[in-house]
This record gives C-alpha cells, sequence and structure tokens, in this order.
C-alpha cells in the first residue's frame, strides 16, 4: 500500500476504519514534564494527537516541540500549524524539520487572530505584528507541493521525501453556510487528505452539511473528522454558543446542563451521545474529540464509547 | 484617503516639554478630509496645548498655519516665513507630511500629532473605514471590487476562516463585516460563484512595503 | 486641576442662541446684577455656530467657564444646529479633561422660552461647579 505518510491516522483510514485524534495542549512553560504526562495518559487511546499551535494567540511551548515529545512517548501527533505567526519561508521550514523529526500529519490553519485570542484572563499579544503571508488553503497546497513535488513554493526544490498526512479544518456551520461545503471542496482539491471540524453540538445541522459535502463526492477524496469538545457547564456551552463562531448550541444540552446534579458527568453522557450520533452519519470517517484542560477525561469516555481498544494497523 | 487621528495629547505634550514657541501646522487635505488635522482641528488644538502649558506653569505661544497639502514642498515653503523664534514644530498631517516638513526644516524637531493609520473612505460622517493596504498587487479585478487584504484581518485570499459571526461580522472586531461574506454574496448575485472555488495562489508581497521601502521612478516624467 | 486658591470671582462666557431665550429677555441687564461671578454674553443666531475651537479659545484666553445655551433639539431652526453643538461640547469637556483643566469649565443646556432669571441660575450653578477648580491657569495666578 502506497501511503503518504505511513502515520498511523492515515492507515487507520485508509483500512476503512474509524477514526479517533483527540487534542492536546501544550503549556505555558519549557516543562517537558507536562506532554509527558499527557502522553502518558492518552497512550494507545487515539489514532493521532494534536497539538495545538499558539491557539487563541497566546504563547505556549511550540506546536512542533510538544509534537515531538508526544512522539517520543508512544503518541502519534498531528502538528497544528497556522498562517498567523510564520511566513512561507518559516513555515516550508518548520515543516521540514518537523518531518525530519519523525512528525507526519499536519493541521492547516489560518489561526485566530491575535486580537480575538487570549480567552478571558489571559492577555495575549494584540500588539504583535501578524504575518498571514498565506492563507491555510495556500499552506495546504504548499505542503502538498513540498511532499508530492519536492518543490517549494517559491520554485527551489527540496530532496528526497517529506511524507506527510495533510489536515485542514472545517467549519461548517459558520456563515455564509451555503459557502462552507464549496470552501471544503477547495481545501481537498488543494491537497487536504483529512479533514477535522470545529466542535458538533447540533448534528442534525452538522448532518445536514456533510450529506452536501457527500453528495458533491468529497466524503470519498478526504477523511471529514466530526469535532467533538467536552462540555464541562452550562457556562461553557453558553460562551462558545455565543463567542466562538461556527459552534451552535442546541437549547436543550444547556438546560440539560444547567438541570444537572452533576455538571460533569452530565457532559460526559452528552459526549458520549453526540459521538454516537455522529458515528451513524454516512460519509463520516471520524471523530476528534477534545477536552479543553482536562484531557484526564477523555481515556473513560473513548472506552464508554467503544473506541477503545484502537484497530490495529 | 490617507486617515489617522490625533495621538494622546499627553503624548504630544510629553514631547512638547520645555518649548516656548510652537508651530503648528495642519494639513487641508487628507487630515482635513478625517477631522484630524485641518485647520478646525488646529484651532481647535492650539487653545488645548496652550492651557496643558499653563497647567504645568508654562507658558507656550502656538502659532498656526494649515497647509494646502504638507506633502507638496512648495506649500511646506510657505512655512518658512513663520519659523523664525519657533523651538518645534508639531504636524497634523499624515507620516508624508510630517516627513516633508523635517526634511525641509532639519534644525528644527518636526512632531507628528496625528497617528496615520490606513488608506480609508468615509462612509457616513465621522466614519471611515479602511479600503486598501497599498499591497503593490492589486486583486479587486478577482474579488468583485471588495478587496480581502484591507478588509479580512487575516488578508486571506480564498474564502473566509471560521470566524464569521452569525451576524456575518468578524470576529475580531463586532463592528467588521467579515468581507469574504459580502464577496460570496456579491459573486452570488452576479452567478459567477465558480471563480470563488478557483485557487488564488499566494501572494506576491515584494511590491508592497514588504519588499522594502517604496519607491516609483518614471524618468520618463523628469526632462 | 488646582491645590491654589479657590476662585472667588469665575469669569463666565455664555454663547446662547437667541431663540432659546424668552422674547425679548434682556440679557445685559442682568448680567451686570450678578453676584459672585462675571459674565460675558455672547448671542448666536443659532449655537451650531459656535464652534469647538471658538469654545476652547475662550478658554484658553482666560474665562474661568464657557456656558452653552441651546434650543430644545425638535425646536432647533437649523433642525440639527442644537445636535452639533451638543456633540462639540461633549467632545470639549472629553479634551478638557484629558488634559486635567476639569469638564466642568465647559457647560451645556437646553432651553425654550428661558426667563433671564433661569439663565442667571443657570450661570449661577455652573459659576458654582468651577469655583472648586481655581483660577484658570492661563491666567497665571493660582496654580502650581
Amino acid at each position: 500500500m502506497n501511503y503518504r505518510s505511513g502515520s498511523r491516522l492515515e492507515k487507520v483510514l485508509a483500512g476503512g476504519k474509524f477514526a479517533l485524534t483527540v487534542e492536546v495542549g501544550p503549556p505555558r512553560s519549557a516543562d517537558p514534564e507536562v506532554m509527558r504526562q499527557k502522553a502518558g495518559l492518552l497512550k494507545g487511546y487515539a489514532d493521532g494527537y494534536n497539538v495545538t499551535d499558539n491557539q487563541t494567540a497566546v504563547v505556549r511551548m511550540s506546536s512542533l516541540a510538544g509534537a515531538k515529545l508526544l512522539l517520543e512517548a508512544g503518541c502519534e501527533p498531528v502538528l497544528q500549524m497556522t498562517c498567523r505567526d510564520r511566513n512561507r519561508i518559516a513555515l516550508q521550514s518548520d515543516l521540514l524539520g518537523a518531518s525530519a523529526l519523525g512528525i507526519r500529519n499536519c493541521l492547516c490553519l489560518s489561526g485566530d487572530h491575535q486580537k480575538a485570542g487570549a480567552s478571558g484572563k489571559l492577555k495575549g499579544h494584540p500588539g504583535a505584528k501578524n504575518v498571514y503571508d498565506v492563507d491555510s488553503i495556500q499552506l495546504v497546497s504548499i505542503l502538498k507541493g513540498l511532499r508530492d513535488q519536492g518543490r517549494q513554493e517559491g520554485g527551489d526544490t527540496v530532496d528526497g521525501p517529506v511524507p506527510f498526512f495533510i489536515g485542514a479544518a472545517w467549519t461548517p456551520l459558520a456563515p455564509p453556510e451555503e459557502f462552507r461545503v464549496l470552501r471544503l471542496a477547495k481545501k481537498i482539491a488543494a491537497g487536504a487528505d483529512f479533514i477535522q471540524t470545529q466542535a458538533v453540538y447540533d448534528v442534525r445541522r452538522f448532518a445536514s452539511q456533510l450529506k452536501k459535502a457527500r453528495e458533491m463526492g468529497l466524503t470519498e477524496r478526504a477523511a471529514i473528522l466530526a469535532g467533538v469538545i467536552v462540555p464541562r457547564s452550562a457556562a461553557m456551552l453558553k460562551y462558545m454558543n455565543k463567542n466562538v463562531p461556527g459552534v451552535e448550541v442546541p437549547e436543550e444540552l444547556v438546560k440539560r446542563m444547567e438541570k444537572a446534579g452533576e455538571p460533569q458527568a452530565e457532559g460526559v453522557k452528552i459526549t458520549l451521545e453526540l459521538l454516537d450520533a455522529l458515528r451513524g452519519l454516512p460519509g463520516l470517517a471520524g471523530v476528534h474529540l477534545q477536552a479543553i484542560e482536562a484531557e484526564q477525561l477523555l481515556p473513560e469516555i473513548i472506552r464508554a464509547a467503544g473506541l477503545y481498544p484502537r484497530p490495529e494497523v | 484617503m490617507i486617515v489617522g487621528e490625533w495621538k494622546p495629547i499627553a503624548e504630544m505634550l510629553e514631547k512638547l516639554r520645555g518649548v516656548k514657541k510652537l508651530l503648528l501646522v495642519g494639513c487641508a487635505t487628507c487630515t482635513a478630509e478625517c477631522a484630524a488635522g485641518g485647520e478646525r482641528e488646529v484651532e481647535t488644538l492650539a487653545p488645548l496645548l496652550r492651557m496643558a502649558a499653563a497647567r504645568e506653569g508654562g507658558a507656550l505661544e502656538v502659532i498656526t498655519k494649515t497647509l494646502e497639502r504638507q506633502c507638496e514642498l512648495e506649500f511646506v515653503e510657505e512655512l518658512a516665513k513663520l519659523t523664525e523664534g519657533a523651538e518645534a514644530i508639531l504636524s497634523l498631517a499624515c507620516g508624508i507630511g510630517v516627513q516633508a516638513l523635517a526634511e525641509r526644516f532639519p534644525e528644527l524637531p518636526v512632531y507628528p500629532g496625528v497617528n496615520t493609520t490606513s488608506l480609508s473612505i468615509r462612509e457616513k460622517p465621522g466614519l471611515w473605514t479602511s479600503r486598501c493596504a497599498a499591497c503593490g498587487d492589486c486583486v479587486l479585478g478577482e474579488t468583485f471590487g471588495l478587496c480581502p487584504v484591507a478588509r479580512c484581518a487575516k488578508s486571506l485570499l480564498n474564502g473566509p476562516c471560521g470566524g464569521t459571526r452569525r451576524n456575518g461580522k468578524c470576529e475580531v472586531d463586532e463592528n467588521t463585516d467579515c468581507i469574504w461574506t459580502l464577496i460570496y454574496e456579491r459573486a452570488l448575485k452576479r452567478g459567477r460563484l465558480e471563480d470563488l472555488l478557483e485557487l488564488r495562489k499566494p501572494k506576491n508581497w515584494s511590491r508592497s512595503r514588504h519588499g522594502g521601502p517604496g519607491r516609483i521612478d518614471r524618468e520618463d516624467l523628469r526632462v | 486641576m488646582s491645590g491654589g486658591l479657590k476662585n472667588s470671582a469665575p469669569r463666565l462666557v455664555v454663547l446662547y442662541c437667541a431663540n432659546a431665550l424668552e422674547s425679548g429677555a434682556d440679557l445685559a441687564a442682568a448680567v451686570k446684577t450678578a453676584g459672585g461671578f462675571t459674565v460675558r454674553p455672547v448671542a448666536l443666531p443659532c449655537s451650531s455656530k459656535a464652534e469647538l475651537s471658538h469654545l476652547l479659545k475662550l478658554l484658553a484666553e482666560g474665562a474661568d467657564a464657557v456656558q452653552v445655551i441651546v434650543c430644545l433639539e425638535e425646536r432647533c431652526q437649523f433642525l440639527v444646529g442644537s445636535r452639533r453643538a451638543e456633540k462639540r461640547v461633549e467632545r470639549g469637556r472629553m479634551l478638557l479633561k484629558q488634559i486635567g483643566m476639569g469638564e466642568e469649565r465647559l457647560g451645556f443646556a437646553r432651553g425654550n422660552g428661558l426667563k433671564v432669571e433661569e439663565l442667571m441660575s443657570l450661570l449661577e450653578r455652573r459659576a458654582g461647579l468651577v469655583r472648586g477648580l481655581g483660577k484658570n491657569p492661563v491666567s497665571g495666578e493660582g496654580e502650581k
């Protein structure tokens, strides 16, 4: 079998199995132990481990370093790479470096603008000069050029293979909704092998967008993994619904969390229901599960969802 | 036009500490248009500076003059007879005007009173919004007359990011439209949606400031 | 702001739209009777004739306070004139505050058929507000 990257994620998907990726947030520190601990908790529970890239424009340990630490600890990382902080030179250079370190999956993102970022109490760096030399779709294209043509964006060659499983993000429910499936098509045409979506809480609406993607043949050309974020409280759901574009939380879910005696347990319950409903959607290749700053919840959820152990490859 | 707004007065005063005679120069073109540096604003700022100086126990004499354009050396020359005894110049022009004054009067400190911010249009009285980023590689022909370089916070060229709010505004600023939503709507209206499916390659930024200080040299216009 | 002498006889300038006062009001006579403050009345055909720069210049030239009197919004004969005046005074107050002069030095009031006595008591209130700020520093006394 001719793999593009040979990553576990690629193999699981190529084998027609339902894939599972999880998110691991690097610390606001230089301590490698944090990543090792998280790896220890989650080893064997997913096919790919996304390492975020200065999410919400708050400085954290780089995703490249975080990814390498995970790899060393036995978890295959998905390197998240945004266009906000690096120009095409740095991006390509980091990609070559990541590949040299054994990193095989990359999720190409535009990146949260530094003025919109820094949720809540953190200050972030709103005065920073942003880069956005290229956009996420161009980055997908650039990565494909490195991998399949051995060529840099500017035309110079690179020697040898640059194996990568190329990912892109999809926010199917942000306006303009009708355009979102077309933009997905663009990302796949540019070279995206897999897609991870923004968090889904409204399965019905998501399913409708997924159906359109299926009708366009997109689910055959790329593997779409639905994003699921474990709710921890009603406040969290309300916050995301209000402030995170593309996240649509149905009123019933908020009410359930509000009424729940143990919101955390209810959140796990909701997560399991979402996972179950999403697994049933034709064309969906997997899920991307996130428990923000609460990765310790994931093993229990993954087991309860019947997604453990992960398939043999 | 080029727009900007007043620096905080405290910042202006910081530079003018100890100055007894100031030449305050306005510009009747761009910064007048955006109510930052025209004659009206000069005559509003002058008394404020005098009062602020008086509060600190000093006395500041402010000579005011508004030039037609500070970026025209011919008009700048009109100031020559006004600089006698002046210890500093405060310019309410854009950065171009400030530099023109500084070049003509190198012996005097020339300070900016305006922060130049963008190339904008006046949407309605009192509202100026950025339209052009002077990127040197205009894409307006491909985006139905709406500029994503200037008007998208991330200068995306291939459609909107996932940050478009429910009401079609940009995640970075609730007052700013997601320009890609507007581009999409216009493409739809024109029946040209397929234009937006074309992959736009990475931009050549070398003709903008990123390529180094700008320079346009038309030798044919010099005899 | 001042820590110096209290301003015992603030010098006020009142810019008033002639249409806001009762017809036949004789302001000139009334201002002479003011106790504890002095008034220089300036009549305007519309309050919008007063530019912000004019208001600030009056203060920079030594007035302790400037009071602007405008018509009721719906009665402005120039439709939005009184609104313009209001916006200018708002901006002026903000700028005065920024430089530490005290926003109280610029006042705004609407009136319709204002009697002279009403106007005078309005001015007395304004004088009271700025008395505590001390003399206008441009006059060179009282500050520091």
